[in-house]
């Protein structure tokens, strides 16, 4: 995929048995293998089986994802279908923004003459800092119909919460007020490793703000902004906070996205249902890994 | 990568050296998922049994995520604490997969631990096959709260000279209430429906252990539930049902006993409790759950700590009056019986024994995927977004599938008997 | 004279849109913290008012007062040591591993890479239990380590800091190469320092991740003694919002994040003066 890049190292073209680069990987190779890759092959296996986190898991082979993709009469179908649709809303919903608004903020606080750049990165980064749950609370005040400021101010007469499209316009909100702090410090670092020689040659050249975005400072940022790409989208597939705490997956469960079902089966109330949850995982995995090799293609194939 | 390992492990050791190293094995360590208000109180009554100066002294943890810890803990068999506070629905599953021992040889030495001592649904809950796994602390339970001053201004005090609310009284408020003013309120209403459906003499499951939720009597009662929101006297959906009652815009609030501690912060706000409310004033039910003591299977356990919890479980018996500062109703005959809780509120549900029969508290093994499965379609039903037929359908069918699940265990042990069978 | 006038402009047009977005932003956070002064009976009062009634300081005297038996001061210093040590570990084991993945040569480079990221993605639920027994097994529940250690492992910081290396040019190394450094000099003298903005950009996502956590602290630190202070905190305070004191619950998540705000005002400063140090690449 990034043959671009390796290709360009030509020292040290024999490849023998070579255990330097083990000494840069290695520490972090041997956490990720204890912490996230037997971990992970745990879960896999789970997946084949019945398991309640307690008694030893019951071999199933097959049967979760026979389940889950192939029988309608379930629940656990039903619940796979409402809660991929759900998720895929709400990545549709926020990723983009997640992207697009701090990149333009982030052009903006390098402008030369604007001041006051760490007062306004730290008003956009702040809101990531407060808890999930008291962040919950005031954007349901917000938009609460009887106290909350919109609909008093403004004079709307929305419940918002228990409405579609208003839900999700919450739980974006919400999500976005968070989320882009985050985003933003890390446009603004590779944005100060451009060269300001380059704008000033394009500037001769009499090229345009638009010219110089997207001939200098997009092709400069590509890698750290595939990052926040798929950064942002992986981590918006996981999404169950915001929903659970806003509209508890209403109405109609059309909020209710994936991974609060598969938390339910887990580890929600009556005993563990972890095999189903593990396999429901593991379809989920693949979904964010096939749409991830996707980003990287298409980045990678317009960066050349 | 050998070596990173090594220098990683000594480092390990090294720090466990320093850091370890502390826990006392006289300590009794107990869990509980009491976090906020719950909690403190609970300290304060573990710290004044501590200095009681016992022999073995009580170590109060917290653990946000109790059931989630229990199950790590369960799966290296070690840390796994002396006393553990779970809820009345867990008992039966607990004790099917020998998670929990039974108190019985405890209770021939503490004889204050017994039945009688105890609100019976809170004692029975324990019950698994003649044997008693756990030993009750509380029961915390539906209520109904009623804004006094609203109850004057409608003139409808009388609806509460039988101690019961009913469906005709609330239905006879249609086109009576100022705008703004709603009767009821939305809270907990899956403890409310639950309720109803007792009183309608309905269950959530058979004789077989298998769920009924698609039931006449479940339809029966959410229909009288929709009739309420269809004649304008439910608060509206998305509306915070809870703060309206606080903002006095509505005159009764179906909550937990708990919610008192909040409502007592708002100035002005007299207010009153009372039973759910039901079809007529002879049947009623509040569904309540209970804090039960329990002992997670381990190893460790001396039998001189077991003589030590049955101590602690004594001192609670006799000094739970404490507990009832949670807003909960203290499960032992000598705390709710006493004048001092009669100023508590919740003495309500103690003071006769009729009140006390109407305490509900589930024991089915599956009643956690019930009562999440109710929750998932019963506001849509309530406001009409589905029908009832096809609320209740779906969450049958849920919660079946859920059990079959959860039976994969006995299908298991059906095999071993066979294989045994077959061998010989 | 027209670059000039384009320059006012946008500067104008930026101020604009910056002053927009950041009241909108700024608002909730302003509300969230103008309720942490309201009585539970002004938060309930029908009708939208941002400024308390009366201003009370009761919902952090409650707060406060409930943490009066706690070892609040214990938990402060556990969470000082272990969210510092996992930062600076985090930081070492990610760039020299972004340095490996990033510029180095060697075999299936970039397929590891990808692999290792794309197992990564797949949603962790049900693997808080292998999770607990790994830790239990290396002896490290209840110490920090068991805190300290396992967020390591993540994949995301290699992958930010990785793809702020693969942009640099190959020239650097190449004619350091040729000038007889060793890859550890490189790593060391040219890539680090090059890269120093988003490095503190990773010690401030760490730091905050870390100091944040609290579901998996409560679960291997189950001694009092041991636990964070924000899984501390969270324990005595209404998480779940169960009993709805709404001006609590904005007091105690205030109070929870004077630690991180602080750090982040501390970090931004050192920030913004390595970006502005940082004088360029030449593409």
């Amino acid at each position: 995929m990034e043959k671009s890049m390796t290709e360009e190292i030509p020292v040290q073209k024999k490849k023998k048995f070579n255990l330097k680069q083990w000494i840069f990987i290695g520490p972090h190779f041997i956490f990720f293998a204890v912490f996230i890759f037997f971990p992970m092959i745990y879960g896999f296996y789970a997946s084949f089986t019945r398991w309640n986190l307690l008694s030893t898991p019951q071999w199933v082979g097959l049967q979760n994802y026979q389940t889950i993709l192939g029988d309608p009469s379930s629940s656990f179908y039903r619940q796979f279908r409402t809660g991929l649709f759900n998720t895929l809303v709400f990545v549709a919903g926020t990723v983009p923004l997640q992207v697009i608004i701090p990149l333009i903020l982030a052009i903006m606080l390098q402008h030369k003459g604007v001041r006051f750049k760490g007062l306004f990165q730290a008003i956009f980064y702040i809101p990531g800092l407060i808890s999930v749950s008291a962040a919950a609370i005031v954007w349901l005040l917000i938009f609460n119909p009887r106290l909350g400021p919109v609909n008093n101010l403004l004079g709307s007469e929305v419940t918002w919460v228990v409405n579609q499209p208003y839900a999700w316009i919450v739980i974006f909100m919400m999500t976005l007020w968070g989320a882009i702090g985050g985003n933003l410090i890390i446009y603004r670092s590779a944005m100060s490793g451009i060269s300001r020689d380059l704008y000033e040659a394009a500037e001769l050249d009499g090229a345009s703000g638009t010219v110089k975005f997207f001939k200098i400072t997009l092709p400069m940022i590509k890698f750290p902004l595939l990052y926040t790409i798929v950064m942002s989208t992986a981590g918006a597939f996981n999404v169950f906070a915001q929903p659970l705490m806003v509209t508890q997956g209403g109405p109609e469960q059309t909020t209710h996205v994936l991974m609060m079902y598969i938390r339910t089966l887990a580890f929600g109330q009556g005993q563990s249902v972890a095999g189903m949850a593990a396999a429901m995982s593991i379809l989920l995995g693949l979904v964010i890994v096939v749409i991830a090799a996707f980003q990287f293609k298409i980045m990678y194939s317009n960066a050349k | 990568m050998n070596i990173q390992k090594k220098m990683l492990l000594s480092a390990a050791t090294l720090s466990l050296g320093v850091l370890a190293g502390c826990g006392n094995s006289n300590e009794i360590v107990m869990w509980t998922p009491l976090t906020g208000e719950d909690g403190q109180i609970m300290d304060q009554m573990v710290e004044d049994y501590n200095d009681t100066d016992p022999e073995f002294p009580v170590s109060h943890v917290i653990t946000p995520d109790l059931y989630t810890q229990i199950y790590t803990v369960m799966n290296t068999g070690e840390g796994t604490p002396d006393l553990a506070m779970i809820h009345a629905d867990r008992v039966e599953g607990f004790v099917r997969f020998d998670m929990v021992k039974p108190f019985d040889d405890l209770m021939s030495t503490h004889t204050t631990l017994n039945q009688n001592n105890y609100i019976d649904q809170a004692w029975t809950a324990g019950e698994v096959d003649g044997s008693q796994y756990t030993i009750p602390l509380d029961v915390h339970s539906n209520v109904l709260y009623y804004n006094q001053d609203l109850m004057a201004q409608y003139d409808i005090d009388h609806f509460l000279d039988d101690d019961v609310l009913t469906f005709d009284e609330i239905m006879s408020l249609e086109g009576q209430l100022e705008d703004g003013h709603y009767a009821i309120n939305n809270a907990l209403m899956s403890w409310v429906l639950l309720a109803q459906v007792v009183n309608l003499g309905g269950d959530i499951s058979d004789d077989a252990g298998n769920p009924t939720i698609d039931t006449p009597e479940m339809a029966e009662a959410m229909e009288a539930l929709v009739a309420v929101e269809e004649a304008g006297l439910m608060t509206p959906q998305g509306e915070d049902g809870f703060a309206m009652f606080q903002g006095q815009t509505v005159i009764f609030s179906s909550d937990g006993t708990w919610s008192s501690l909040a409502h007592d912060m708002v100035d002005d706000l007299n207010y009153g409790i009372t039973n759910i409310y039901s079809f007529d004033s002879d049947t009623w039910h509040n569904r309540g759950s209970s804090h039960l003591f329990s002992m997670l299977v381990s190893e460790d356990r001396t039998e001189e700590k077991e003589e030590g919890i049955g101590e602690f479980l004594e001192w609670i018996y006799e000094n739970s009056i404490t507990w009832a500062d949670a807003g909960q109703i203290p499960a032992s005959r000598e705390v709710y019986e006493s004048p001092e809780f009669e100023d508590y509120q919740q003495s309500f549900f103690t003071q006769t024994e009729e009140q006390r029969d109407s305490l509900l508290i589930f024991d089915y093994e599956y009643y956690g995927y019930v009562e999440a499965a109710i929750n998932l379609v019963i506001l849509d039903m309530l406001y009409g977004n589905i029908s009832i037929e096809d609320g209740l359908a779906a969450a049958q069918q849920e919660v079946e599938d859920l059990v079959a699940q959860g039976h994969g265990a006995d299908i298991e042990i059906d095999l071993d008997d066979f294989e045994v069978e077959d061998a010989e | 004279m027209e670059r000039n006038k384009t320059f006012i402009i946008t500067k104008w047009v930026s101020y604009v849109l910056l002053t927009i977005t950041a009241i909108i932003w700024v608002f909730p956070a302003i509300y969230a913290l103008t309720t942490s002064f309201k009585t539970q009976s002004d938060v309930i009062q029908t009708g939208f008012r941002l400024l308390p009634a009366s201003w009370v300081m009761d919902n952090y005297a409650r707060v406060l007062s409930n943490t009066s038996s706690a070892p609040i001061v214990r938990w402060f210093l556990n969470s000082v040591l272990i969210s510092t040590s996992h930062t600076i570990l985090m930081v070492i084991v990610v760039s020299l591993a972004a340095f490996g993945y990033a510029r180095l040569d060697f075999k299936y480079r970039d397929t590891m890479f990808f692999v290792i990221l794309a197992i990564s993605m797949f949603p962790a639920v049900v693997n808080i239990i292998p999770n607990y027994m790994i830790v239990h097994r290396l002896g490290w529940v209840n110490t920090p380590l068991a805190v300290i250690v396992p967020g390591i492992a993540a994949v995301g910081n290699v992958f930010l800091v990785r793809q702020f290396m693969t942009g640099l040019p190959k020239s650097y190394d190449e004619s350091a190469r040729m000038d007889g450094a060793s890859d550890f000099t490189i790593y060391l003298k040219i890539i680090v320092p090059l890269i120093k903005p988003v490095l503190i950009v990773t010690s401030i996502f760490s730091f905050t991740g870390s100091w944040n956590d609290f579901l998996w602290p409560t679960i291997v630190l189950n001694d009092v003694r041991q636990l964070t202070i924000t899984a501390g905190m969270l324990l005595l305070q209404d998480i779940y919002g169960n009993y709805m004191m709404i001006g609590q619950l904005m007091a105690s998540a205030f109070l929870a994040m004077i630690p991180t705000t602080l750090l982040f005002i501390f970090a931004q400063k050192y920030f913004i003066e390595s970006l502005n140090l940082n004088t360029g690449l030449k593409g």
